[in-house]
């Protein structure tokens, strides 16, 4: 379970980047939370990794204060980014390989890692192909299964879908979808309504740093997600919003 | 996990193109310097046994003690072996000085006098090689080894796992070291067995302990750059900008502090030109010259020769009276001459010893300096093997003189004396202790360990702050 507790973040320079932020994500849930660009989502992530500290509030995993227990709150969280490259000169199986190793799982076998590799849509000639001649879609898949392998209960997504192509992105859905199944909690910020809407149990929509509205699939149902995401990220007054 | 960390890093830089063009470069490079630094010694080995030869001859087929004390006798630099291995000034001052009863001794005829394209270039020795090439390739190994994992995005993912930061620091700095030696090491340890089988190259057991003591030297001195490396990587968000900050320190520490360090020294401590010295010493020389001729005259009018002197006691009283007239003369101009180098050499070493302590703040020439010292063809062992050859001046004319003036032929018939060089007293030098050499490198190993350790705390403690993001 992933929880924030009015959780905030003002940088040095003033920007206010998460404002006094509360929610919840349970397990067996898909959390999508959208919002533009500089909304504050890649820094509630940063928050949840304690890439940094914040300023009030707390970020919560399985419990765990992120800031007090920052190496045991590790154990319990994947992170999938949006851009990450990983080692251009390793194979898949040397990515997941070493990766697996930071991750704590010892004894896993390369059968072991071809499982977890087929399990997220790689194709078998793909293993051991240096990832610097990977494609983006081929990259996100791995760094899915990098997660898989780890089967921590909260995956963070990072924007994950963006750049892939749409049967890369549906892939990529189902496999969040399974992860779901499982039992696991998973936190996704993003851009891409469109997926999102297909697969959120929950979304959220955050502008300066603040969690504007938050709605169930059920109270989604009826409802035009791309005219709401227009109406909450256009300049309004909250007053005049939904 | 450290051992996970330390093996990735090894793995990865490995595999990389730039490690097999470092590798490939490194090999042809160190090779390449051993070798033609063995040749050249081997070379010079040769010609240093031939000038002693032909100096020898030289005397002997001398008609008199008079021309082979005007001629002088040459005192030749006998090349040393690790300037294979670090050439130090041996390639820019003399090697070769004459020793006659007038001059002062002085080293000449570099080998940059002999092809002077050579020190627009200067040497290609493995002191060379480490200093420019290596550093490069050591800032090269470490510019993005933490900003560029973060531009990767593989930072924050190696750290959304349990990570302690102080174990990946500590992984990468040795694994991305084992890495760079790897290249470093195989063509070292194949230059020393060159070494080993070069014919008629024999390494004493000190001077294999200063090799040693060399290439911890060079170790040292990567270490710096790839602390550095670290440090600035450590300290920057993009890997451009580490790489531009590295190189301009680069260029600071191998280019601009010695040359400016020693423009700085001569302003600081101006000395008399060379010119001015030799013009103040032929002045006294003339002054010698005509007071001893007046001496001269006024001692053949004060004391001719003596009723009941039989020719022979006359020309024996004369030549006594010669002898230690002339032993006088030199004497004085030799004692002059000390008295201006010493003023002169005093000088110079304390504008030398501040342009070197000023640059000592940069590793490449700490660097340079120690190797120089350890392969016993630096500055001071230049200074030691000149005042060694100005101790044996007067020696050298003690005797010159003795034989010239007990050899005076009054006859006129034109028989000399024959050259007869056994009594002959011989120059010699002691090479530097490993010892001293060592305490002369103090300074520079404690300043490489200085470098190594504040670059790798503040790699350190910059890595604990780091922003990931």
């Amino acid at each position: 379970m992933l929880e924030t507790i009015n959780l905030t973040k003002r940088y040095e320079d003033g920007q206010l980047a998460v404002d006094h932020l509360n929610f919840k994500v349970e397990p067996g849930e898909i959390f999508c939370m959208f919002g533009a660009n500089g909304s504050g989502k890649t820094t509630t992530i940063n928050l949840l990794l304690n890439f940094i500290p914040p300023t009030e509030g707390t970020a919560l995993i399985e419990g765990i204060d992120v800031t007090k227990e920052p190496l045991r709150s590790k154990d319990f969280i994947s992170f999938v980014s949006e851009n990450v490259t990983l080692y251009g000169n390793f194979t898949a199986f040397q990515n997941l390989d070493y990766f697996t190793k930071l991750a704590g799982k010892r004894g896993l076998t390369k059968s072991d890692y071809a499982k977890a590799l087929k399990s997220v849509g790689l194709q078998e000639e793909a293993f051991n192909v240096r990832t610097k001649n990977y494609s983006k879609g081929m990259r996100q898949k791995l760094g899915l299964a990098i997660a898989v392998i780890k089967d921590a209960p909260n995956i963070l997504l990072d924007e994950p879908t963006s750049g892939l192509d749409p049967k890369s992105g549906q892939e990529f859905l189902n496999l969040l979808i399974q992860m779901r199944d499982q039992g696991k909690s998973v936190f996704m910020s993003t851009h891409d309504i469109f997926r999102a809407k297909l697969i959120a149990d929950r979304v959220g929509f955050m502008k300066k740093g603040r969690l504007v509205i938050m709605k169930t699939r059920r109270e989604l149902e009826g409802e035009d997600l791309t005219e709401l995401y227009i109406q909450y990220m256009e300049e309004r007054p909250e007053s005049e919003l939904k | 996990m450290l051992k996970d960390i330390i093996k990735k890093e090894i793995q990865e830089t490995i595999t990389s193109a730039k490690f097999v063009f470092t590798f490939l470069l490194c090999a042809i490079l160190i090779l390449l310097s051993v070798y033609t630094g063995i040749v050249s010694y081997h070379s010079d080995q040769k010609e240093f046994s031939a000038a002693v030869a032909l100096n020898k001859k030289n005397l002997e087929s001398q008609p008199s003690y008079g021309y082979l004390a005007q001629l002088g006798t040459k005192i030749n630099k006998p090349p040393q072996v690790l300037g294979a291995i670090s050439s130090g000034v041996d390639e820019a001052v003399g090697r070769v000085a004459t020793v006659n009863i007038a001059l002062d001794p002085n080293l000449v005829d570099s080998k940059y006098e002999s092809n002077p394209v050579f020190s627009v270039f200067g040497a290609l020795d493995l002191t060379f090689i480490v200093k420019i090439v290596l550093s490069l390739f050591a800032i090269l190994f470490t510019y993005d080894a933490i900003v560029g994992e973060k531009e990767k995005g593989t930072l924050k993912l190696t750290l959304s796992n349990k990570v302690p930061r102080d174990r990946l620091i500590l992984g990468k700095v040795i694994g991305g070291f084992i890495s760079l030696l790897i290249p470093l090491i195989i063509p070292l340890i194949l230059s020393l067995l060159i070494l080993l089988v070069y014919p008629n190259i024999s390494l004493s057991g000190q001077d294999w302990i200063r090799l040693l003591l060399m290439f911890l030297m060079f170790f040292l001195y990567l270490s710096v750059f790839f602390t550095l490396g670290l440090l600035v990587s450590a300290r920057t968000n993009k890997s451009s900008t580490s790489f531009l900050v590295l190189l301009f320190i680069w260029v600071t520490f191998v280019t601009i502090i010695p040359k400016l360090s020693v423009v700085t020294a001569a302003r600081l401590h101006p000395i008399p030109s060379v010119h001015e010295i030799t013009a103040k010493k032929d002045a006294f020389l003339q002054q010698i010259q005509v007071e001893y001729q007046k001496v001269g005259v006024n001692y053949m009018k004060e004391n001719p020769m003596k009723k009941g002197e039989s020719v022979k006691e006359f020309q024996d009283r004369i030549k006594k009276w010669a002898e230690v007239i002339q032993q006088e003369a030199t004497a004085k101009i030799d004692a002059n001459n000390a008295a201006l180098e010493l003023d002169y050499g005093a000088k110079k070493r304390s504008q030398v010893s501040l342009a070197i302590n000023l640059s000592r703040i940069s590793p490449a020439s700490a660097l340079t300096f120690s190797t120089m010292s350890l392969a016993r063809t630096g500055l001071d062992e230049h200074d030691r093997f000149l005042a060694s050859i100005r101790g044996y001046k007067p020696i050298f004319t003690k005797w010159a003189n003795a034989k010239m003036m007990r050899t005076i032929d009054f006859s006129g018939t034109g028989q000399t004396a024959k050259v007869v060089l056994d009594d002959m007293p011989q120059h010699k030098f002691e090479p530097e202790t490993l010892s001293k050499s060592l305490a002369r490198t103090i300074p520079d190993f404690g300043l490489m360990l200085f470098l190594i350790i504040v670059f790798f705390a503040g790699a350190y403690v910059s890595f604990l702050k780091y922003d990931v993001r």
